[in-house]
């Protein structure tokens, strides 16, 4: 096994939170390596400009790595579970397939204990945070409008928001109509050139790989300046093992290439940053005699509490055309009505709504968010009913945690390493289907107040599990928590986590700033403590 | 490239003449005169679903086929039913033909002026929003 140079940081994982910590590490003079199993995305194997875009979503661009079934991915065993895992593997993370919208979570998300008497509070809160939402915002170049009367009050974003579009206006109006919330979908995605990258073109393909680039992932935003910095980024670089020492520090980890050849990173810190399954499954691989069930996992947490909210798509047909197909895919608007708990429910908390494109032809006539499948002369009158005159509400409603969803490491299904893969138990709870259901109801009536005259409904879709959280938990009690209020493994001092494995609890939006933020916070902690930084000697 | 003999293109033709039939506005899948030509495309995109859709010939009546029969199909192989729904529906709409018919241009890209939210923010269709006032609960005021 070949040994490489001692470094300050190694980063396992080069997607969202990993991009972003080996920038600001980078930037403040820390020696840098990061490992990614993936490679760096190429814009010219995008396929959202070419014909075949809809069939390839369907297979070499599906979100799910076990349709995709690349030689970067591992297999992830959902048999047991309700809702099966989306990611990607590459530079950039699965912020190359995610839809861009960029939401914070909001004050009440920190602290559903003490307001609604489940779950946990985080040992953070909103407050605490916002400075580095603000910062992260630049960073990635978000498209939006400040003064949501939904939010605390924050700086501007860069850009301006992204179109209303046909759609967008019709449903705002009806909720002004309705007296309900709604306001411009803040967007990682760029209505102006910035920071050297083109806007937006409206294409709506965001979740099969911007070609443009308008839409924010690291390969794009953070691993250039890293690297400008001197971080060194290895791709094809599967890691199999976190490495420690007598005093049960981290001293690197075991990686392995793409012919099988292993060798050993060494370094003075580890940060991991590989998804809330991939992270989960990496200290679960880890263990040795001083961490018999996984490493940093004294707690027994390890793996435990896994979120991925429940998704539900509402679609409105109308009698005109909208240009469906078209416009960011992302979100144009987006509405809070209903995202604080209400006594007079029968469920906690609430959900996000976010109105999307609906796709193209396929999308309307094979089942996946939107189709309805039917043959013969009736199929030609759906398609004149439906083709470019919906418009989708997309819905994430909050997942409280529970211990009873888990990943363990699966006995025999592995990656094409060798390495074992993990296996997801997840089922979707009551007040998840109580709150979907509710949330279902009334995006309907949202949209038929907006003119649709018919409203299709998929609710608590299988292939939804973007937004993977949860598996290590944050908190100030050891024996209740993994990680630190500054991510940092209550059992390893130099092992840190960054990715949404921390979420203490789920929140309803979309989880990719807020990852990227506490990863920002949990960076800039480093930097300001490394004097005080345990490392093996 | 897939290699699929005449015969079988005849009789997927066939088929997928019953699931795509012409109406007043639309062609059926063989008057579009370009179907083999796009069917070679999306087999070329999408070479893994050759083998389901094989099988999916094979499985299907072929001079009797009705719609009823698809249903049979979806419980008896699955896996042959998504690839034959898939490349006939992929095939028909990659035709120049039935997208102009559609209205669909494809995911093109389109021009916009950014700075166009100003005249709605302007004409006050978030003024109601505004009015309402803050909806966000902050835990310090709640949490006594």
């Amino acid at each position: 096994m070949a040994r490489e140079e001692n470094i300050d940081v190694l980063i396992i994982g080069a997607g969202a939170s990993g991009g972003v910590a080996a920038r600001h590490l980078a930037e403040k003079g820390f020696s840098v390596v990061c490992l990614e199993q993936g490679e760096w995305p190429d814009r010219n194997d995008f396929r959202g400009a070419e014909d075949d875009w809809e069939l390839a979503i369907r297979k070499d661009w599906a979100l799910s790595p076990n349709i995709r079934n690349l030689d970067s991915d591992y297999p992830v065993n959902a048999e047991k579970s309700d809702i099966d895992p989306l990611m990607f593997n590459a530079v950039g993370g699965s912020m190359v397939i995610y839809a861009g919208t960029w939401p914070r979570m909001l004050p009440s998300d920190f602290r559903v204990k003490s307001l609604d008497g489940v779950a946990e509070d985080w040992p953070i809160d909103y407050f605490e945070l916002a400075p580095y939402y603000d910062q992260i915002d630049l960073e990635i170049g978000v498209s939006g409008l400040a003064g949501d009367p939904a939010y605390p009050a924050h700086p501007d974003y860069p850009l301006p928001p992204l179109p209303l579009g046909k759609a967008g206006r019709k449903v705002a109006q009806a909720h002004n109509d309705l007296g309900w919330h709604w306001w411009p979908e803040p967007n990682a995605i760029l209505s102006a050139p910035y920071d050297g990258r083109n806007p937006c073109v409206q294409r709506g393909v965001c979740t099969s790989g911007c070609g443009e680039g308008a839409k924010a992932s690291t390969d794009l935003t953070h691993w250039p300046k890293a690297i400008g910095a001197g971080a060194k980024l290895i791709t094809s670089a599967r890691v199999r093992k976190i490495t420690v020492n007598d005093q049960g520090l981290a001293t690197g980890a075991i990686w392995v290439d793409p012919e099988g050849r292993e060798f050993h990173q060494s370094a003075k810190v580890v940060i991991l940053a590989a998804n809330a399954i991939g992270t989960a499954r990496l200290l679960l691989l880890s263990n040795n005699s001083m961490f018999p069930n996984g490493l940093a996992n004294s707690s027994g947490l390890v793996g435990k509490r896994l979120m991925m909210h429940p998704f539900a798509v509402v679609t409105g047909w109308f009698d005109e055309s909208l240009e469906g197909w078209q416009g960011q895919f992302g979100a144009s608007i987006t509405s809070y009505q209903f995202y604080e708990t209400n006594p007079q429910h029968d469920f906690v908390r609430g959900a996000k709504w976010a109105l999307s494109p609906v796709g193209g032809p396929l999308n309307h006539v094979l089942p996946m968010r939107a189709g309805t499948e039917v043959w013969g002369e009736q199929h030609h009158e759906l398609m004149n009913r439906t083709f470019g005159k919906g418009a989708t509400w997309a819905i994430f409603g909050e997942d409280l945690p529970e211990e009873s969803n888990y990943i363990e490491l699966d006995e025999s299904l592995s990656d094409s390493s060798g390495i074992p893969s993990p296996k997801v138990h997840y089922k979707i709870s009551q007040n998840s289907k109580r709150l979907m259901g509710f949330q279902v109801e009334r995006a309907e009536e949202s949209l038929r107040a907006a003119g649709a005259s018919d409203v299709t409904t998929a609710n608590l879709l299988r292939y939804s599990g973007w937004h993977l959280m949860g598996t290590a938990k944050m908190g100030d009690d050891p024996a209740k928590s993994v990680v630190n209020r500054f991510q940092r493994s209550h059992d390893v001092e130099n092992l840190y986590i960054v990715d949404g494995s921390v979420f203490v609890t789920s929140s309803g939006v979309n989880p990719t700033a807020t990852i990227t933020a506490l990863a920002l916070r949990t960076a800039d902690n480093i930097v300001k403590s490394r004097s005080l930084q345990a490392v093996p000697s | 490239m897939i290699e699929l003999d005449q015969r079988l293109i005849s009789q997927l033709t066939s088929i997928a003449d019953v699931m795509l039939p012409e109406t007043p506005q639309m062609p059926s899948v063989s008057g579009t005169g370009s179907f083999e030509a796009s069917l070679l495309k999306v087999l070329d995109s999408r070479p893994d679903l050759a083998k389901g859709l094989k099988t999916a010939i094979d499985l299907l009546p072929k001079e009797t086929f009705q719609l009823s029969d698809l249903d049979a199909l979806l419980t008896k192989d699955p896996e042959a039913y998504t690839a034959l729904t898939t490349i006939v529906a992929a095939s028909y709409y990659q035709v120049k033909e039935v997208k102009v018919r559609i209205g669909y241009p494809g995911q093109v890209p389109k021009t916009y002026d950014p700075y166009a939210y100003v005249e709605w923010v302007q004409e006050g269709l978030l003024d109601p929003v505004v009015e309402r006032g803050q909806i966000w609960k902050d835990p310090r005021e709640e949490i006594k």
